[in-house]
């Protein structure tokens, strides 16, 4: 499943949203990060190596409430200290986070990797749309480069977006990119997440799964709580119907039906002569012409057009 | 050079018609020979370009946009020398279908292929091209989807008893040189038949280096590389005649994806009022015009449902010569509406063009649904009429439909 660590092999940018619901609630942080620490740590359980570009939050921040084993296999590439490159170089990444992102491309090319972008709000300040998309793309295109390749070396980016913080424009640009989509919200407490599966030349799929995440970071998966406040919103507007509000009759009653059938047509013939007259007989022609000529009819058997010199 | 050509195969098909119905050898209207200056043996070869054919209307050279149901639509075909922009769908499903029927229908012509895409790479591309469907296996294919609504042959037609024994279907394709083939998506095409052919590709990121610096020109790098490109292809293969010697003349067929998306390094789907918003446009219209000189065909998608300036999105749509757009019903509340349920989406015809002509060449049915069946996209008319559209419905699927 799409949510849990074992998701599907391609790349799956994560949308988290802190989210104010329609209804008049008091309005409830849903906040992404800690479902992106339970990938992160579902990813690090299966022997993967994780990599992880932190923008928004401090190192230690972090790697709070993972274990030992987890933060071993945790690469932290820290721009959060030093976002500008202020300090000495050497000691922060250099050139900012274009070249952060271009020094993971190249970094990860033994096994199957997971890259966790913390977040994509951040470098969607920091650089332009279009070259971050470019950036995006080229780093998850690095299972599908010449040569062979192996299905377990695939790279799986997962990026957190705060959805309030942008326009329809990079958003729309940005899950067109994702192959996978998870939007998170809730309700009475209970954080859901939406999520959206492309599969190349599928139709996408729609699914909502309830959740909560412990305190170590691993991830519950949960059934729908029953909704008995709300009014059900599973409750679907009656389908339409065509055929009502005609100014015509579209269907027959059974007299009607009757009286129907047993209507003879002008041209229908007995069931002989209409096989007669599609199956021609061996000798004729398939088709006559019968001819009876009027009174007014002039029956000159000369050919007119005979003295025409054509 | 298509205009040139136009009027002297129209003149010379009436003296042929002419001179083969007279009966007696003495007549004064003589078909025209060939021409027997080889420079500009213009007119006779231009007719017998492989995979084309003039216009009923006006002559103009067509060529098969690998659905007949939409050469149908557009009265006939693709002009040869003009742009089909096809404005993609939501989750970008049905969009790449078309793009790879058009590359189909010009390896199975036998024309020449030029690939440009900045997600995906052209071979692959072109590994996923559908199958062509050669004669018996295309009836096959459609007794398999009539068969569900199958008429016994000997059924009693109450008023229409004439045509009891008529048969359904017209007859399938018939071999390659006709215009206009059919596609089984589930099955792709053979290696064979990539080889044979010639194509070019342009995947962005192999083209594009590494430095991400801001260009001071108005078109962003990407467009221009690709406008280069293309200009390169056209010239050294000789599309716009400057090598007029070489070999028979060819059609090129360009084949653009995801035209605007922030992939090929275009913000126009990212902010609403963006530095480089003429930059799309440019493309558009200089792309146009190396179209107009040469002898191609341009297949462009675009995702126009990101484009936050509508503004851009009818300028887009007015440097265009064709424009359809496809809207599919995922995730809409139309994919509840029974009126749609058999259907996948919607498809408009936002634009044709008016090319050597007075009039628009516009198909009277303008709701169209289309549907994705297991191995082919039909398009078909929404309102199902009973005798108003008997006649286009039968020759749009092709007999897949249930006779109504």
């Amino acid at each position: 499943r799409a949510v849990s660590g074992r998701s599907p092999p391609p790349p799956a940018p994560t949308q988290g949203s802190p989210c104010g619901s329609a209804s008049s609630k008091d309005s409830v942080e849903w906040e992404g990060r800690s479902l992106l620490k339970a990938l992160v740590k579902k990813s690090a359980l299966c022997g993967e190596q994780v990599h992880v570009l932190g923008c928004e939050v401090s190192e230690e921040e972090f790697r709070e409430g993972f274990d030992s084993s987890i933060n071993n296999r945790l690469v932290y590439h820290d721009l959060f200290r030093d976002p500008l490159s202020w300090s000495k170089p050497g000691k922060a990444l250099p050139g900012g986070p274009l070249e952060a992102l271009r020094a993971l491309d190249k970094r990860t090319g033994s096994g199957p990797a997971t890259i966790a972008l913390d977040s994509l709000s951040w470098l969607l300040h920091h650089l332009p749309c279009p070259i971050l998309c470019q950036t995006l793309h080229a780093l998850s295109r690095q299972d599908s480069c010449p040569g062979d390749t192996l299905p377990g070396e695939q790279v799986r980016v997962l990026g957190l977006l705060h959805e309030e913080l942008h326009g329809p424009g990079p958003l729309g640009a940005l899950s067109s990119l994702a192959q996978t989509e998870v939007t998170l919200s809730g309700t009475m407490g209970q954080a859901s997440a939406h999520i959206l599966y492309r599969r190349p030349r599928q139709r996408p799929t729609l699914q909502t799964q309830w959740f909560s995440i412990l305190p170590d970071f691993s991830l519950e998966l949960q059934v729908e709580p029953l909704l008995e406040s709300q009014p059900p919103s599973d409750l679907h507007t009656p389908s339409v119907d065509p055929t009502t509000h005609l100014t015509f009759n579209l269907h027959l009653s059974k007299k009607e039906r009757e009286a129907k059938d047993s209507l003879t047509l002008p041209f229908q013939f007995s069931s002989e002569k209409q096989q007669a007259l599609l199956r021609p007989g061996l000798g004729q022609a398939t088709s006559h012409i019968f001819y009876e000529p009027d009174a007014y009819d002039d029956l000159d058997q000369e050919d007119p057009d005979d003295d025409l010199d054509v | 050079m298509a205009a040139a050509g136009t009027c002297g195969t129209g003149t010379r098909s009436t003296g042929s018609m002419v001179a083969a119905a007279s009966t007696n050898n003495v007549t004064s209207f003589q078909r025209r020979g060939p021409r027997a200056s080889g420079a500009d043996s213009g007119c006779s070869r231009l007719v017998s370009i492989a995979g084309t054919r003039p216009s009923v209307r006006n002559g103009q050279l067509l060529v098969s946009t690998g659905l007949p149901a939409l050469d149908q639509l557009l009265g006939g075909g693709l002009a040869v020398g003009t742009v089909l922009l096809i404005e993609e769908d939501k989750y970008n499903i049905y969009s790449p279908l078309l793009f790879k029927y058009f590359l189909a229908e010009g390896i199975v012509s036998g024309h020449a292929l030029l690939v440009a895409s900045a997600k995906e790479d052209p071979a692959d591309i072109l590994q996923k091209l559908p199958a062509p469907l050669i004669d018996d296996s295309y009836k096959k294919e459609c007794d398999e989807d009539v068969c569900s609504h199958k008429m016994e042959p000997d059924i009693k037609m109450k008023i229409a008893w004439r045509y009891q024994l008529l048969p359904k279907m017209e007859a399938g394709p018939v071999s390659s040189s006709r215009f206009g083939h059919y596609y089984d998506i589930s099955k792709r095409i053979p290696q064979e038949l990539i080889e044979t052919s010639k194509w070019h590709g342009f995947f962005l990121p192999e083209k594009i280096s590494s430095a991400f610096n801001v260009e001071s020109c108005s078109l962003t790098p990407g467009y221009m590389k690709l406008l280069q490109f293309i200009q390169n292809i056209i010239y050294k293969e000789g599309f716009d005649g400057s090598n007029p010697q070489k070999k028979q003349k060819n059609i090129l067929r360009i084949g653009i994806q995801n035209l605007g998306s922030p992939l090929w390094g275009d913000d126009i789907c990212c902010t609403e009022n963006c530095d480089t918003s003429h930059s799309l446009t440019k493309f558009l219209y200089i792309l146009r015009g190396l179209l107009r000189t040469s002898l191609s065909a341009c297949i462009i998608t675009m995702p126009t449902h990101l484009i936050q300036n509508k503004a851009v999105i009818a300028r887009v749509t007015n440097l265009s010569d064709t424009v359809v757009g496809l809207e599919s019903f995922i995730g809409s509340e139309k994919e509840t509406n029974p009126l749609y349920k058999d259907y996948h989406g919607l498809i408009h015809i936002r634009q044709i063009p008016r090319l050597n002509n007075l009039i628009y060449d516009i198909s009277d049915v303008k709701d169209l649904a289309f549907k994705l069946k297991k191995k082919l996209f039909t398009i078909e008319s929404l309102l199902r009429a009973p005798t108003l559209f008997l006649p286009q419905v039968v020759s749009f699927a092709r007999g897949c439909q249930r006779p109504s």
